[in-house]
């Protein structure tokens, strides 16, 4: 099924249910929050499968080759974070030629070392304030850019290992320089537009 | 996408009435006190050194207050347990576990008092998930 029909189908269920409900009222409809869940599932699955299968196994287990933000000058594999920033934009970019497909997810930080990845509006403000101060939930909102209307949520993207704080503590670029593991340095932005 | 409908009327009139609503519940209350005194320091380690990854299950990290998570993990020698937090440790699915939490601050001692509260609370969780 095309994402745009489980988008579209979203109204049906919606008027039988609320955004947190995921029962839907007839076959193959989905909640807008539920799809934006999903979504959100299959990008963390495969982020966590490159950091743990590649990554980590390849780079800190076998030890036989580097992972690097530089990482064609270095011949070295793509950070975790880069493969996912990657993957958004060629979502975006194939999105185009998919006029039913209508969605945009993006790696965002209210500490961005490259400042293209701050916030831009309310919602995405708020939302990575919300999920640092708040660990363990996810934020969700409405906003209207440009006329048109979304459902937007932001989910926590949380440093799990060494390299990850310490290359954004030492940054010349990094506007935070405390971060531990474990601690949130940025979000998931996933945008969907409603009511088309 | 031009189609629009009736559904998607009421669809944007739920939206506009809906706050802004977040999911999930928050852990802290789940992160119990004993009253042992070295479980007592071993929870203040564990809060702020351990809990950003193990209370939420972040990275793979098995999370205490889950009996799944810890069944089987309690039954292990604990300088097992002790030896992969001071030293590190890849799991079976190349999850990773670093060295003293990533803080090399932290004492051998340190590591061990917060291990030691990890383990009381799963223990206290499973026990009184096996009711």
């Amino acid at each position: 099924m095309k994402l745009s029909k489980l988008i579209y189908s979203a109204g049906a269920a919606l008027t039988f249910s609320t955004l947190s409900t995921t029962v839907l009222a007839a076959g193959d409809t989905v909640p807008v929050k539920a799809m934006a869940d999903a979504l959100h599932l299959v990008m963390d699955s495969d982020r966590s499968i490159y950091t743990r299968k590649i990554v980590n196994r390849l780079v800190k287990k076998e030890k036989v080759i580097k992972a690097s933000e530089h990482f064609e000058d270095d011949k070295a594999l793509v950070l975790p974070a880069q493969m996912f920033r990657f993957g958004a934009e060629l979502v975006q970019k194939r999105a185009k030629k998919l006029p039913d497909v209508n969605f945009s997810y993006s790696l965002q930080s209210l500490w961005p070392i490259n400042k293209q990845n701050a916030p831009k509006t309310k919602a995405e403000k708020d939302g990575l304030k919300f999920v640092a101060d708040n660990k363990g939930q996810n934020y969700y909102t409405e906003e209207t850019l440009g006329g048109q209307k979304y459902f937007t949520a932001v989910y926590a993207d949380t440093g799990v290992a060494p390299v990850c704080v310490s290359c954004h503590n030492k940054h010349k670029d990094t506007p935070k320089d405390d971060f531990k593991i474990g601690d949130v340095m940025g979000g998931v932005v996933i945008r969907i537009p409603v009511g088309m | 996408m031009r189609r629009f409908n009736l559904a998607f009327v009421l669809q944007l009139i739920l939206l506009i009435s809906c706050k802004t609503n977040t999911a999930n519940a928050n852990p802290d209350k789940l992160i119990l006190e004993f009253d042992s005194n070295n479980l007592q320091a071993g929870r203040k380690i564990w809060i702020n050194n351990c809990k950003g990854c193990h209370a939420y299950g972040t990275a793979g990290a098995p999370v205490p207050m889950d009996r799944d998570d810890w069944k089987t993990r309690v039954l292990k020698d604990r300088s097992a347990l002790y030896n992969h937090a001071i030293n590190g440790f890849f799991g079976p699915d190349d999850t990773m576990m670093p060295e003293r939490g990533g803080n090399p601050d932290l004492s051998d001692t340190q590591v061990k008092l917060a291990v030691d509260y990890m383990l009381e609370l799963a223990n206290f969780y499973i026990k009184k998930q096996n009711k």
